[in-house]
């Protein structure tokens, strides 16, 4: 669609003819700026030092190597949920479920943690088959109901969200309730740990970063990638095509639940070790917010996840001078609104008037483009067109 | 006829002086001149794409103008939508009719108008209603809902809407193109009468017969300029076409004729139900052969489309027989047809036939991708893809410095160019090619209509769907006429008679050649 | 036996009250063909104001629930101005509206946590109905926000959409806006207008929640029933009494859960907690599944032009 928006003085607004990836990128860091703003002058009205808080978390999430390391465990749920959301972004459908796909998959992978006894990398593995396989059927239902009916998958995957957590609560409650030792309700610890890397850092991060890389590459250089693309695009083109539209729904939702199961399983194995109904800090959220910032686009959203995630942490150390993860969900629910407006901001560019609009006078040489793209021609048939003579009669 | 008798010589009503208006990328309008006088029909007449829509759009305030101005009885007025527009008695009938499906008939006429009682009870609504359509002389069922409607009547209702609103300029913007000729000339009596009752009716229309048959006067528009304006009487279809496309036109068509050669396409007693569940197609047999255009004329919506699917995949035939070269494909997906050789310019060029954020490339690689090249096992070579649509473009005569680009940069002719070059490519035995030239500009019209008999000129077959009888007359070897779901008709190019076809698109049976 | 029948219906009525409220707010909204799935956080924020307001500024509970709904307001001309004037996307915006209600009521209300709302809105008999055995109590015992979202919101709601020429203008906006605006009707306005004041009706619920039916602050005083009334729009076709009756099974089942556990039934808590989502997703999928294929889009009642902004191809 195309038209302008309104008209101040000499320049007046314009939808941009041709889309430019700068705008968006530079409306999305405005958008995470502006948020940032609004956020610390609440802050600073509510009576904290905003100046001096957000400086002491700049320096020990960026500065301290203790810091680093912790944001990109943060970074792991966040990018995953993020790339379960990516990918049913791509064809137009909204898995906000991956919260609760996060929740099962940890809650699969505890359950073989804690009742299948075997070596460390077999059961890590089957752990982590076991979390993707709880993510995907956590997102059936939903996705059957929109491939057959239509149905509405951001509300059947959100409700899910919930009963994920209850019924994370009764494990942790009853069950497999740690009744010797623990401080928090949880249930007893899982055995197998992934490999670390430094700190607190485990391989999970890798295995988040490849999924990302592996997600890019199929979706630029595969059948399957082009075909989602297209269904994403319009999918009545992509009947007319001859594509299975109502499989690959199915198979893109169960790969998203797939993809925030396995940041299920990170958790339990890699920062948690234990099942507990804060497993989740409301990553899988935050993971909407991940992919809306990258724009659906996996290589992208590593970056943003880890920036994130030093935002997250950075409100962590803030904790302990009065904020908390609540005020983070706020901040980023405030970004996620200005992101959503600079992205239709990216889609107008400032012009100024053109001289003739001013005072139009007529050229004689303004060329109208379709006209001048088809030569003379006679209204017959076909085989032996001669060019006419060009006579315009132009009495009154 | 349905000319006045009278010369045009009512008192001036609209005025619209050195009209701007410009879209990204287009000037639609380029300093305007028109004046319309009370008690007329006034002609606007010009190809797609030159301005005149734009122009009645900015007339009944749907657009602003960049520049000019708009004089009624001499007074100068500003339209800040079409609200102000409604009221100063200027209404619309547009070529997609702002009517809302899903409410009635008498939900659709008292839709923000004034006199609508503010608080009512359907049974009111209702008898409202009746009156009103009772003393236009038009009937409708008014506690129907709009898309149950045939066009026709949804057209009628369209026009008693605007006329309640105490329109004195009545603008219909190509109001023929969904009807049949009969219905096409109950339009022009109520058109008449309309002026007659002191009136003015604007017919915006790219029909010269049209033109000739009911305008008083007639307004010619050619690239955004109006190029002339004369009384009808004046003028013959011929020196309209020239002012229209402006150069010399001969309306002759002169075509090589050819002999067809093998069967390409069988349709035996095919039957198809529509989306609704109910009978769309009826005991359809149709023969197409190698080298021949055959085209399908009729008004929209009496099985054209479904034949359309059914012969390119899109819908299984629940009784008859199909078969592409011998093979049989009832049930078979649009992928078995495009293997068979079976290519599809759907009507809905942006909704079906391109993805239009999308680029370029991923628009022509839409029906072959899965071959290799481009294709090798579950990759997608990009670099194959880029060189395939580097060709298409190319060869579809479209100059396009980069590929990348979403689809809908191009121009609609542009689209179309590609769209149907990645088709032919596809339907080397058969093309069906549906409303092919609808909205394009005469240069691409042309084009496309050349690429269509180029390639019965290679031994390709056409299947040609079109409402622009016109073309279908001027453009194919043989003719059926399709009428509620079946074939009532079908001539070769020489024997077939404009009216007749046009008899048998309206429903009557053939009782030889019988005037209006 | 009765007694049980009573508590059970009353509850229900109750529990579903506050789905009413916002359910009628965003049947508006969506009539018009705005869909605001910020709903939950507009609920949250509405719970929030009236605790503040009873408990913190000592206000009377009609003043609390007056300010509640300005929040609500103001976060809905906040929300549609995003989604209508610049035309943002819908989804995206409903999410971080939803996302910034939710976080930012719970920031507001950490030190109001648990301590019962000074001023609430207590039963109020209606006199002979309210003596009718069994439902009588339980229908005509409720405090007035009650009877408002029952007996006073749906029936307003069903006259101004089919009776009233305004109705009309609204449910052509969110069918085709091109073909309202033809016809002269404002349609930036209408959606404008009824976005913003859905989200007032969602404040409002939400105050119902900690001004009357709990009637206190929790982290989890709203757990999700901003998302079910959105939910039950669509089962309930966007219908105003369909609705109702979605909101009155919600209530059903969530009261159910309560029952159980005040008699000990031998059922967990967590999965009592888990049947009113199920039972809305099972609501959903319902309608569905009785409607043949073929003719959905046409007798579906969802507004043809639902969550796409409108240009007028202006120039």
């Amino acid at each position: 669609m195309t038209g302008s928006l309104s008209r101040v003085g000499a320049w007046r607004l314009q939808r941009r003819a041709t889309s430019s990836q700068w705008a968006r990128v530079i409306f999305t860091v405005i958008a995470v700026l502006l948020g940032l703003l609004v956020a610390g002058v609440v802050i600073q009205l509510t009576g904290h030092p905003a100046v001096v808080m957000a400086r002491r978390a700049v320096q020990v999430t960026f500065g301290t190597s203790r810091g680093i390391e912790e944001a990109a465990v943060l970074a792991t749920p966040l990018l995953l949920t993020g790339l379960g959301v990516a990918l049913g972004l791509r064809m137009g459908l909204w898995n906000v479920g991956v919260e609760g796909q996060l929740f099962m998959g940890a809650w699969a992978a505890t359950g073989v943690g804690l009742f299948v006894r075997g070596p460390e990398p077999l059961l890590l593995t089957m752990m982590f088959v076991a979390a993707a396989l709880a993510g995907a059927l956590w997102v059936l239902i939903p996705a059957l109901a929109r491939a057959q009916w239509n149905i509405s998958e951001i509300l059947t995957t959100l409700l899910l969200n919930f009963v994920a957590i209850y019924w994370v609560t009764y494990f942790t409650m009853g069950p497999w309730r740690d009744t010797v030792g623990a401080v928090l309700t949880a249930t007893f610890k899982v055995p197998y740990t992934l490999p670390r890397l430094v700190g607190p850092l485990t391989i999970g991060i890798l295995i988040a970063i490849f999924i990302a890389i592996l997600l890019s590459f199929a979706l630029r250089h595969t059948r399957w990638g082009y075909e989602i693309s297209i269904i994403g695009g319009n999918r009545r083109a992509a009947e007319f095509a001859g594509m299975p539209v109502t499989r690959h729904i199915l198979t893109t939702l169960l790969l998203s639940g797939g993809v925030a199961g396995i940041a299920g399983a990170i958790e339990i194995a890699g920062t948690m070790h234990r099942l507990s109904s804060t497993i989740s800090n409301g990553y899988g959220y935050l993971g909407i917010v991940v992919c809306a910032l990258g724009n659906a686009s996996p290589v992208p959203m590593i970056v943003i996840a880890y920036l994130l995630a030093s935002l997250l942490n950075a409100g962590i150390v803030l904790q302990t001078q009065g904020l908390s993860v609540n005020a983070m969900l706020a901040v980023n629910g405030l970004i996620l609104i200005f992101a959503a407006v600079g992205e239709m901001a990216s889609q107008y560019q400032i012009v100024r008037k053109e001289p003739e609009e001013i005072s139009p006078v007529p050229s004689s040489h303004q060329e109208f483009p379709a006209a001048s793209e088809g030569k003379a021609r006679l209204r017959h048939g076909v085989d032996n067109p001669a060019p006419g003579e060009d006579r315009v009669p132009t009495d009154e | 006829m349905f000319r006045s008798q009278r010369p045009p010589d009512g008192p001036i009503v609209v005025q619209m002086k050195n009209v701007w208006k410009r879209f990204p990328g287009v000037v639609a309008n380029r300093g305007v001149d028109l004046e319309l006088r009370a008690g007329e029909v006034h002609a606007l007449l010009g190809e797609n794409g030159a301005g005149k829509t734009t122009l009645m759009n900015i007339l009944a305030g749907l657009y602003r103008l960049d520049y000019g101005e708009i004089r009624l009885e001499g007074r100068g007025v500003s339209f800040r939508g079409p609200a102000d527009a409604i009221e100063a008695g200027i209404g619309m009938v547009h070529q997609h009719f702002r009517l809302v499906d899903k409410l009635t008939v008498s939900e659709n006429i008292h839709l923000g108008w004034k006199e609508t009682p503010w608080r009512f009870s359907k049974a009111l609504l209702t008898r409202r209603t009746r009156t009103i359509f009772g003393e236009l002389g038009l009937n409708v069922d008014c506690d129907a809902r709009i898309w149950q409607l045939s066009t026709g009547e949804q057209q009628r209702v369209e026009i008693a809407r605007v006329l309640t609103r105490g329109a004195r300029v009545l603008i219909l913007d190509e109001p023929t193109s969904v009807l049949t000729p009969i219905e096409a000339r109950e339009l022009f009596r109520t058109i008449r009468s309309l002026a007659d009752g002191g009136r003015t009716v604007v017919l915006i229309t790219h029909k010269l017969d049209e033109v000739v048959d009911v305008s008083d006067r007639v307004s010619i528009l050619r690239a955004g300029k109006r190029v002339a304006t004369k009384p009808t009487v004046d003028c013959d279809q011929r020196l309209l076409a020239q002012l229209m496309v402006g150069e010399d036109v001969l309306l002759e068509q002169r075509r090589q004729t050819r002999t067809p050669g093998a069967i390409i396409l069988e349709l035996d007693e095919a039957e198809a139900e529509d989306d609704r569940g109910q009978v769309a197609l009826k005991h359809i047999t149709l023969c197409i052969r190698e080298g021949e255009i055959v085209g399908v004329a009729g008004v929209a919506g009496n099985g054209q489309s479904e034949l359309a699917e059914v012969l390119t995949g899109l819908r299984p035939i629940r009784r008859g027989i199909i078969r592409v070269h011998g093979q049989d494909l009832a049930g078979r997906s649009p992928i078995a047809f495009v293997r068979a050789g079976v290519g599809h310019i759907p009507e809905d060029r942006i909704g079906r036939g391109l993805v239009e954020g999308a680029s370029v490339i991923d628009n022509a690689i839409l029906r072959e991708y899965r071959d290799p090249p481009i294709s090798r096992g579950f990759r997608l070579d990009s670099q194959a893809a880029f060189q395939f649509t580097q060709k298409l473009v190319d060869e579809a005569g479209v100059r396009l410095p980069n590929l990348r680009l979403p689809v809908n940069h191009l121009s609609g002719g542009n689209q179309q160019r590609l769209l149907a070059k990645r088709e032919i490519r596809v339907g080397s035995h058969l093309l069906v090619a549906v409303h092919p030239t609808r909205g394009l500009d005469i240069g691409a019209t042309d084009e496309v209509r050349r690429s269509l008999i180029q390639h019965r000129g290679t031994g390709g077959a056409v299947l040609l769907i079109s409402e622009d009888l016109d073309e279908v007359l001027s453009l194919s070897d043989r003719v059926v006429v399709m009428y509620a779901g079946q074939i009532v008709g079908e001539f070769t190019s020489s024997n077939a008679d404009r009216e007749e076809v046009g008899l048998l698109m309206g429903g009557s049976k053939a009782e030889g050649k019988a005037a209006i | 036996m009765e007694a049980l029948a009573t508590t059970v219906i009353g509850s229900a009525i109750g529990a579903g009250a506050a789905i009413v409220f916002a359910a009628m707010g965003e049947l508006l909204a969506e009539h018009t063909g705005v869909m605001n799935i910020g709903l939950e956080g507009v609920m949250g924020m509405g719970a929030v104001i009236g605790i503040i307001a009873v408990n913190g500024y000592h206000t009377n509970a009609y003043v609390a629930l007056l300010a509640a709904i300005v929040v609500g307001l103001i976060l809905g001309v906040i929300y549609s101005t995003a989604t209508v004037l610049i035309r943002a996307n819908q989804v995206l915006c409903g999410l971080g509206l939803s996302f910034l209600g939710t976080g930012l009521s719970r920031v507001m209300g950490s030190s109001f946590a648990g301590s019962p709302a000074s001023d609430r809105f207590m039963p109020v008999k209606i006199p002979l109905l309210g003596d009718i055995p069994i439902i009588g109590p339980a229908l005509f015992n409720q405090n007035i926000l009650v009877y408002a979202a029952y007996l006073i919101l749906p029936p307003l709601i069903t006259y101004v959409l089919y009776r009233t020429r305004h109705g009309l203008s609204i449910r052509a906006v969110g069918e085709n806006p091109a073909a309202a605006d033809a016809c002269g009707i404002a349609v930036q306005r209408l959606r404008f207008l009824y976005t913003s004041l859905g989200s007032g009706f969602g404040a409002a619920g939400g105050a119902y929640l900690t001004l009357a039916y709990t009637p206190a602050w929790t982290e989890s005083v709203v757990a999700g029933r901003g998302w079910i009334a959105i939910a039950l729009v669509i089962f309930g076709d966007w219908k105003p009494l369909f609705v109702i009756l979605g909101a009155v099974l919600f209530g059903g089942v969530t009261s159910l859960g309560f029952v159980s556990q005040a008699r000990g039934w031998p059922i967990r808590s967590s999965w009592l907690a888990m049947f009113p989502y199920l039972a809305t997703i099972l609501l959903m999928l319902l309608p569905r599944l009785f409607r043949p294929r073929t003719r959905q889009q046409k007798l579906s009642g969802a507004p043809a032009a639902l969550g796409k902004g409108y240009y007028r191809e202006e120039g």
